[in-house]
C-alpha cells in the first residue's frame, strides 16, 4: 500500500537567488518501513525535479556525506528509514553554520579547516618502530570507547549554536577528534594538540545538541568534558623528560587581528567588569549601612509614666521597672529596664537615674543600709547624687530626663 | 572554493533559520541551558528587587524559586564537569536535580512561613 508524504526541501540556485526558498514535493512511498530519506531524495530527483543537488556515497551511513537537517533535527538522510517519522510533513534543509553552495549541498571546507587545526592525526617522532599496544580492557581504551567511529559528517557543528557564537570555535567533530588522541598515550603531540583546543573547549556550553544528533552516537560533549579536565590537569602534570616541549602558538592568536570577536570578547570584558563593580556597590551599601546604620539611626524617644509623685517618698530611693516596646526594623522588641528614682528632702528635688553603671553596663542597685548605689560586677559604688565613690566607673551614674505632669512622674526613654 | 568557482555561496543558515520544527525538536539539554541563563537574570532582578523592597513574601518566594532552579542546574554542569556522574546521565540529572531543588525549596518555605 503507497502512502503519500509531503516533503519539503530547501532550494537555492547560486546563479538566480540570494536567500532561498522551499519547494513542496508530494510523493507516493511503496513500503515507508523500507524506505530511507536518500531514496525518497532519489525518486524525487528522477521523478518530479531533476535539478535537486544533494550530496551522498555509501548509502549505508558509513561516509557521513549526506548529512541535513531533517524536521528541525541534523541527521543522515541514509539513516532515517521515513516511517520512522512521525510528523507527516518532512522538511529538509542544509545543514546550519556551512556556506551553501546549492539546495542541500554545504561547503565543507570551514568543518576541515577547524578539523586539521585539532591536529587530527597520530604522530609520536620520539618513538621509532611499532607503537606500544593498549589492552582492550584497558582504562584508556574505555575512555575514548567508540569516539573513535566519527564519520566527520558535520551534524554536530551543525545543531551547537556555540559555532554561531563564537567564529573561532573548534566545534564538537574536532574537538571529539582531538579527545581521541589526547586520550591516547601512544600519541607524541600532546602537547601541541591541547594548546590548540585549549581555548576552544571552555566554548562548550553543555547543550547536548551534538551528542543528541550524533548519528554515530559518540557524544562529544563527554570529548570536551575530557579535554576541559585534561586543561585543568596541565598545570600540575609531570613533563615527561624524553619528549622536549615544542614551541606551537595556538592558531586562534594568528587570527586574532581583525576578527570581531575579539571586540566582543572586549566589550563583553567591560560589561562584566561593570555588573561586578554595581553588585559590589549595591553589597557594600547594604553591608555599610547594616554596620554604620545602628549607630547613627535616632531612636525615637517617649515618655514613660512611672507612676504618681505620692508613691516617692522624700529622702527614698525607688527601683521601677520600666515595660516598654521598641520598633527594630520590621521586629517588635519588648525592654524591661530599671530606673532609680531619687526624691530628696526637698520635695521638688526628683532625680531619675539610668540603672546602667558606667563601667561595663551591669545593673546597679540601691543599698538602702549602706545609702549607695553599688555594682555587683566590679564594686563600682555611686553617692545619691550619682558620683563616683568607688570602684572603677569613669564618670557619674547617667540621668534620664524627666517630667512631672498632672501630679504624675514622666521618664523619657529610647 | 569561491574564488575559483565563481559560484556565490549562501552565507550559512543559523539554529532556526528557516526551520519551523527546530523550537519543537530542541532537546532538553538546551532547555536546560536556556532556562539557567534566564534564571540568571531573573535572580539579578529579583535579588535587586529584594534589596529595595525588603520582606515581601512574593519576591522572596520568587527570588528562592529561581535561585533554587538556578543552583539545580548548575549543580549538574558541576557534576558533569568534573565527572562526578557520567554524561550519558544528562537527562535524569535535570529532572532528578529540579524535583529535589523543588522538594528543598517546599521545605525552607514552609519553614519561614
Amino acid at each position: 500500500m503507497s502512502q503519500k508524504r509531503i516533503i519539503n526541501i530547501f532550494r537555492y540556485d547560486p546563479t538566480t537567488e540570494e536567500k532561498g526558498h522551499y519547494d513542496r514535493f508530494e510523493v507516493a512511498i511503496a513500503d515507508e518501513s523500507k524506505t530511507t530519506l536518500l531514496d525518497v531524495l532519489f525518486q524525487i530527483q528522477k521523478t518530479e525535479d531533476s535539478t535537486i543537488a544533494f550530496r551522498y556515497a555509501c548509502r549505508v551511513s558509513m561516509c557521513g556525506s549526506c548529512g541535513m537537517v531533517i524536521n528541525g533535527h541534523e541527521g543522515l538522510a541514509c539513516k532515517t528509514i521515513i516511517g520512522d517519522i512521525k510528523a507527516k510533513e518532512i522538511t529538509l534543509r542544509p545543514m546550519n553554520h556551512f556556506p551553501i553552495v546549492k539546495d542541500l549541498v554545504v561547503d565543507m571546507d570551514p568543518f576541515f579547516d577547524k578539523f586539521k587545526q585539532a591536529l587530527p592525526y597520530f604522530d609520536n617522532p620520539h618513538t621509532a618502530g611499532a607503537p606500544a599496544i593498549i589492552r582492550p580492557d584497558s582504562k584508556e581504551r574505555e575512555d575514548i570507547g567508540l569516539s573513535t567511529e566519527c564519520i566527520a559528517c558535520g551534524c554536530c557543528v551543525s545543531s551547537c549554536t556555540m559555532m554561531y557564537h563564537h567564529p573561532e570555535y573548534l566545534g564538537p567533530a574536532a574537538l571529539n577528534r582531538a579527545f581521541t588522541l589526547l586520550a591516547d598515550s601512544r600519541d607524541g603531540l600532546y602537547d601541541q594538540r591541547l594548546i590548540r583546543v585549549m581555548s576552544s573547549c571552555y566554548n562548550c556550553r553543555l547543550e547536548f545538541n551534538c551528542t543528541d544528533v550524533c548519528p554515530k552516537e559518540i557524544s562529544p560533549t563527554r570529548a570536551i568534558k575530557y579535554i576541559q579536565r585534561c586543561a585543568l590537569k596541565e598545570p600540575f602534570r609531570k613533563i615527561d623528560p624524553r619528549q622536549p616541549a615544542v614551541e606551537v602558538h595556538p592558531v586562534i592568536e594568528e587570527q586574532a587581528a581583525g576578527n570581531p570577536e575579539f571586540s566582543r570578547r572586549r566589550f563583553l570584558k567591560r560589561v562584566t567588569y561593570g555588573l561586578g563593580a554595581a553588585t559590589a556597590l549595591a553589597l557594600g551599601g547594604v553591608l555599610a549601612s547594616a554596620t554604620i546604620g545602628p549607630s547613627i539611626r535616632r531612636t525615637p524617644k517617649q515618655w514613660l509614666r512611672l507612676g504618681g509623685l505620692e508613691a516617692f517618698a522624700p529622702g527614698q530611693v525607688k527601683t521601677i521597672s520600666v515595660h516598654y516596646d521598641v520598633m527594630d526594623g520590621f521586629y517588635k522588641s519588648q525592654k524591661i529596664k530599671p530606673v532609680m528614682v531619687y526624691r530628696g528632702l526637698d520635695s521638688n528635688d526628683l532625680v531619675v537615674y539610668n540603672s546602667r553603671c558606667t563601667h561595663l553596663g551591669c545593673t546597679v542597685h540601691w543599698d538602702d543600709t549602706k545609702h549607695i548605689f553599688l555594682c555587683a560586677c566590679h564594686g563600682g559604688a555611686f553617692d545619691l547624687n550619682g558620683d563616683v565613690k568607688a570602684g572603677p566607673p569613669p564618670r557619674p551614674l547617667d540621668k534620664h530626663n524627666f517630667k512631672v505632669a498632672d501630679g504624675n512622674l514622666y521618664v523619657e526613654m529610647s | 572554493m569561491e574564488q575559483e568557482t565563481g559560484i556565490k555561496y549562501r552565507e550559512p543558515l543559523t539554529k532556526g533559520e528557516l526551520d519551523v520544527q527546530r523550537w519543537r525538536n530542541t532537546q532538553v539539554g538546551m532547555w536546560a541551558w536556556i532556562w539557567q541563563r534566564i534564571s540568571a537574570v531573573a535572580i539579578i532582578v529579583f535579588l535587586g528587587l529584594h534589596l529595595t523592597l525588603t520582606y515581601k513574601p512574593v519576591i522572596q518566594f520568587l527570588l528562592l524559586a529561581t535561585v533554587t532552579f538556578h543552583a539545580a542546574l548548575g549543580l549538574r554542569i558541576i557534576l558533569l564537569d568534573f565527572n562526578i556522574v557520567n554524561v550519558k546521565y544528562q537527562k535524569a540529572l535535570i529532572a532528578g536535580l529540579v524535583a529535589l531543588g523543588i522538594v528543598i525549596f517546599i521545605i525552607i518555605w514552609t519553614r519561614i512561613y
